[in-house]
């Protein structure tokens, strides 16, 4: 069993400042793919390198296995790392900077060639590549030494800190699934770090969002999208992210670009509770459904009854393709953001109508930042 | 996420206590040793200090004195002896490294920036000259410097001390010339700009801490030079060092003496490498070793 | 890789070899042209005076001047068993100077590298054997120092049982030697300290976590790193050591004997005592030939360096 688990795991730079990860809970499991997700700053690589004893925890605990590994040497702790940069020993040969670990373990010759050559097998890595030095190969070859280099360690735990994030984007894409795809074959337990969200969605099992160097949610890519559990995470997971727009309280819902919003019944009660006079409202751009294309959301009957009614004006267009993003000002003067058709979407300067189905519309805490549901 | 228990917030503390505390002492290790090593080496030059203050029957006498009335008298002899021997070091000295200066800039940048066509064999060549002993060619230079009226003149030892430097100026300016970012000088010739306005412009405003910590090194070995001053001077071109050897008289007691005429000897190219002491590190690992 | 890898960088721009135009190509060449000529002027024309007065006869305090004597000068080198033992003693003295410096060099670069309290005031410490005038750092070794009746060393080594030893008359060698060490270790250490320095943090943490040791870290990273610096400092070290002169003039004389007797101080009685011209002539071509022998060591690095470069 090779579950990890942080318990309220701390790290404190210097005294009195705020510290760069706040008693942090968070538990592994056993073959789980977990990554860790949060703009620069968050506490996640800090949370990482804490996991792999390259920083000392300055309170609370981390047992990987069931064991206490908060006092233990990175390695003793039975882990294999890779770097964002690779940190692939320059003097070594790649057979040699995968075998390391093994040479400092006394692992014999002959096992130590045997399990280098079968991770480079598991790579993709050519066995001409063996004999090179790493300022011979190029940017996405590294990255794989990198992997390799952590493979071969057959190790209780990978923990990877943004191995994809200097490749180019093409590659990126390419090799994000080799990494999911991998870690399913070997079923070791990963803790990937990312600041991109896109990757943290399609790679991992669980997901934890960190803000400021406190866990905001942790759950399935499913749950963090379909149910944010504050304006932090609805607004960081999603790509483009939600619009959120504060937005007055009247009878029975919030005013949004001179239309009202619905908002169900315990929402409102729990906004009366707080005496709030406003609140956040978030709708994503793939639930403002342009009017003209005779769009509806999935939840409304074919008659549109139930939903609002937002009109705006076109300022800007990106199109992509199969999608398009519309840059809009709402009646009321706020911006959002909204997906259409790519084929052919309206110009700049078009007035548009956008339905929206109250179901599909968040609302937030406006000091807190917490998901008002009841 | 639960928040901290009171259980916890004293756990927070201590293990941070602990960590502290390991860091702490093997800081203090460290830094015994540091000390030990770092008076160890300096201690000559502290002898040499303390040994200028010192009357003559204090200097040489069994056990060593440390305690003693310290006295200015030596430092004044010397202060009278030095003069000439001073203003040529000062001349030397400053005349050499401009000299060098004023011959590796152009060089460096035919050998870094616009090079030459065969810039390999130039650069080994003025290494070569480097590891050719001077000391093999000094009876025919001292042939040489009488015939040409230049024996005993400050001329001779400008010249050479700048011959004696040229090849490690070149090689360290080319080397920071090396430095400077490919995309500003294109921008530079994108913008129509010369070879003066190149240099001038774009080129020594990167490299001139570079071309400091070159000076200060042919500074630092023209001052100390020995060899070339005591066979090719005599009088009106002795240097400090020459000063050096003439306190030592044949008999007499001289060694507070000595030690004052060494203190002030040294002590101007000491300060000097202590303030620019970045630069002189910078300089001699030479940029380009990165 | 070997020192000049890192050091010959190419330059990064404008190097065509093909398609230089005449008038670009005296334009480039220019600025070279007064360090080139100044230095073959000044360092070339007087080797070729001394390759033509070593097949002179030439005494200074004998009136007549210089007539020619073939290769008598030669002959005489060759026999000469001071001249041979001149070269022993420059070889070994540098050599050893070298080596114990740079490994010094190594330990006190480890040293600097950690933090503790007054690192950089040990730093400044450190450097200044570097930058005393070595005429006064012999000096004050000479007398101050290693006196037998009132040098600080034999007072400083009285409770291990050292009493009042003559250094300079029983120890010569080693005295000079010693000196050496003192004065070059900080460059050494100065060197090998940026390329420390240059070490990537992270590749350092990543042999954290492959289970290497602190030993096992600077055997198999570490001192690899650090090679090119090594061999530059040893290099240059050697370069100005194997010149080194006041050391032996002002603390031992060459002597007693000739146990400390160098090259350069060789050159220097044959000139200033002996007022041999011709002899000192010739003796320095040879000191040049053998010189150029061992530096064609250092070509070879130059060339492996340059095929390199040609290559990528």
């Amino acid at each position: 069993m090779a579950a990890v688990n942080y318990m309220a795991a701390s790290r404190v730079y210097a005294k009195g400042t705020p510290p760069a990860v706040d008693a942090l809970d968070l538990d592994v499991k056993d073959g789980e793919f977990m990554v860790l997700v949060g703009p620069s700053g968050s506490g996640k690589t800090t949370a990482l390198r804490m996991l792999a004893g390259l920083e000392p925890l300055d309170g609370g605990r981390i047992e990987i296995a069931g064991r206490d590994v908060s006092d233990v040497q990175p390695k003793d702790r039975d882990i294999a790392m890779v770097f964002q940069n690779y940190a692939l020993y320059p003097s070594k040969t790649v057979a040699e900077n995968m075998g390391f670990a093994l040479k400092m373990q006394h692992v014999h010759k002959d096992e130590r060639d045997r399990r280098v050559r079968e991770a480079a097998r598991i790579l993709n890595l050519d066995e001409s590549m063996l004999g090179r030095k790493p300022k011979q190969l190029s940017g996405g070859q590294r990255q794989r030494v990198a992997m390799g280099r952590a493979i071969v360690r057959e190790p209780k735990v990978f923990l990877m800190d943004e191995p994809l994030s200097n490749l180019d984007a093409k590659l990126r894409v390419q090799t994000r699934s080799q990494i999911a795809e991998l870690q399913r074959r070997l079923g070791i337990t990963t803790v990937y770090v990312t600041h991109d969200q896109v990757e943290a969605m399609t790679m991992g099992h669980r997901v934890a969002v960190l803000s400021d160097g406190k866990l905001q949610q942790c759950a399935s890519p499913r749950e963090l999208y379909d149910n944010p559990v504050n304006q932090f995470v609805a607004g960081f997971i999603g790509s483009p992210a939600m619009n959120l727009q504060t937005a007055p309280l009247t009878d029975g819902g919030a005013t949004l670009a001179g239309t009202v919003i619905p908002l169900a019944a315990p929402v409102r009660a729990a906004a009366a509770r707080d005496n709030l006079s406003e609140i956040v409202l978030g709708i994503r751009p793939e639930h403002l459904h342009l009017a003209a294309e005779g769009r509806y959301p999935d939840t409304a009957g074919q008659d549109g009854a139930g939903l609002a009614e937002l009109t705006g004006e076109v300022l800007l267009v990106e199109e992509l393709g199969a999608d398009a993003l519309l840059h809009v000002r709402l009646a009321g003067g706020d911006p959002v953001v909204a997906r259409a058709e790519g084929r052919k979407p309206p110009g700049p300067g078009t007035r548009v109508t956008f339905r929206v189905d109250p179901a599909e519309v968040f609302a937030f805490h406006p000091v807190t930042g917490a998901r008002l549901a009841g | 996420m639960t928040a901290v228990t009171a259980a916890e917030a004293p756990a927070r503390t201590s293990r941070r206590a602990r960590n502290r505390a390991r860091e702490l002492a093997a800081k203090t290790g460290w830094t015994m040793l540091g000390w030990v090593v770092g008076i160890a080496f300096f201690l000559p030059v502290l002898w040499m200090v303390i040994t200028a203050f010192k009357p003559e029957s204090a200097a040489e006498t069994w056990p060593p004195k440390f305690t003693f009335s310290p006295t200015l008298a030596q430092f004044r002899v010397v202060f009278d002896g030095m003069g000439p021997y001073l203003e040529h070091s000062t001349i030397a000295t400053i005349g050499s490294t401009i000299l060098v200066l004023v011959l590796a800039v152009p060089a460096a940048y035919a050998l870094a920036i616009r090079p030459v066509k065969h810039w390999r064999d130039g650069l080994f060549f003025f290494i070569s000259t480097k590891m050719l002993p001077i000391v093999a060619a000094i009876g025919p230079l001292y042939v040489i410097a009488l015939k040409a009226h230049l024996l005993d003149t400050i001329w001779v030892l400008i010249i050479l001390y700048a011959a004696m430097n040229l090849p490690l100026a070149i090689w360290m300016i080319r080397s920071f010339m090396l430095e400077v970012p490919t995309e500003m000088l294109e921008a530079a010739r994108l913008d129509g700009a010369g070879r003066i306005r190149e240099i001038i412009e774009v080129i020594m405003p990167v490299v001139i801490p570079g071309v400091v910590s070159t000076a200060l090194i042919c500074v630092i070995f023209a001052w100390n030079e020995l060899f070339l001053a005591i066979n090719l001077t005599v009088t009106n071109a002795a240097t400090m060092p020459m000063f050096l050897i003439s306190s030592v008289p044949q008999e007499g007691l001289y060694i507070a003496h000595l030690s004052a005429a060494a203190t002030v000897a040294s002590v101007p190219v000491i300060i000097v490498g202590w303030i620019a002491q970045r630069s002189l590190v910078r300089g001699l690992s030479m940029g380009a070793i990165k | 890789m070997t020192i000049i890898d890192d050091l010959v960088k190419p330059p990064a721009t404008g190097v065509r070899p093909r398609g230089v135009s005449r008038r670009e190509g005296w334009q480039r060449r220019l600025p070279l042209l007064p360090a080139l000529i100044y230095t073959i002027v000044v360092t070339q024309i007087p080797f070729l005076v001394t390759l033509w007065y070593s097949f002179q006869n030439y005494f200074w305090n004998q009136p007549g001047g210089a007539h020619w004597t073939g290769v008598s000068n030669y002959k005489e080198v060759f026999t000469d068993p001071s001249f041979r033992n001149a070269v022993v003693k420059s070889v070994t003295m540098t050599a050893i100077a070298v080596i114990v410096a740079m490994l010094l060099g190594v330990a006190l670069a480890v040293l600097l590298d950690k933090k503790f309290f007054g690192r950089g005031l040990v730093r400044t410490l450190l450097i200044t054997p570097f930058l005393v005038m070595p005429a006064a750092a012999a000096l004050v070794w000479a007398g101050p120092m290693l006196d037998p009746n009132f040098g600080l060393v034999n007072y400083l080594l009285e409770p291990f049982g050292v009493h009042h030893v003559a250094w300079l008359s029983t120890h010569a060698y080693g005295s000079v030697v010693l000196v050496m060490i003192w004065e070059w270790t900080p460059f050494m250490t100065l060197i090998v300290l940026a390329g420390l320095q240059g070490q990537a943090s992270d590749v350092l943490e990543a042999a954290k976590v492959d289970g290497a040791g602190a030993w096992a870290t600077f055997r198999e990273l570490t001192l690899p790193h650090l090679r090119p610096y090594i061999e530059l400092g040893i290099l240059l070290g050697s370069i100005y050591l194997v010149n080194a002169f006041d050391q032996v003039r002002l603390m031992t004389n060459g002597g007693p004997g000739t146990e400390t007797t160098t090259l350069p101080f060789f050159l220097y009685q044959k000139v200033n005592y002996a007022f041999d011209v011709g002899g000192a002539a010739a003796a320095g071509v040879v000191t040049v030939v053998l010189t150029i022998i061992v530096a064609s060591f250092a070509l070879r690095m130059f060339a492996r360096v340059f095929q390199f470069e040609e290559a990528q």
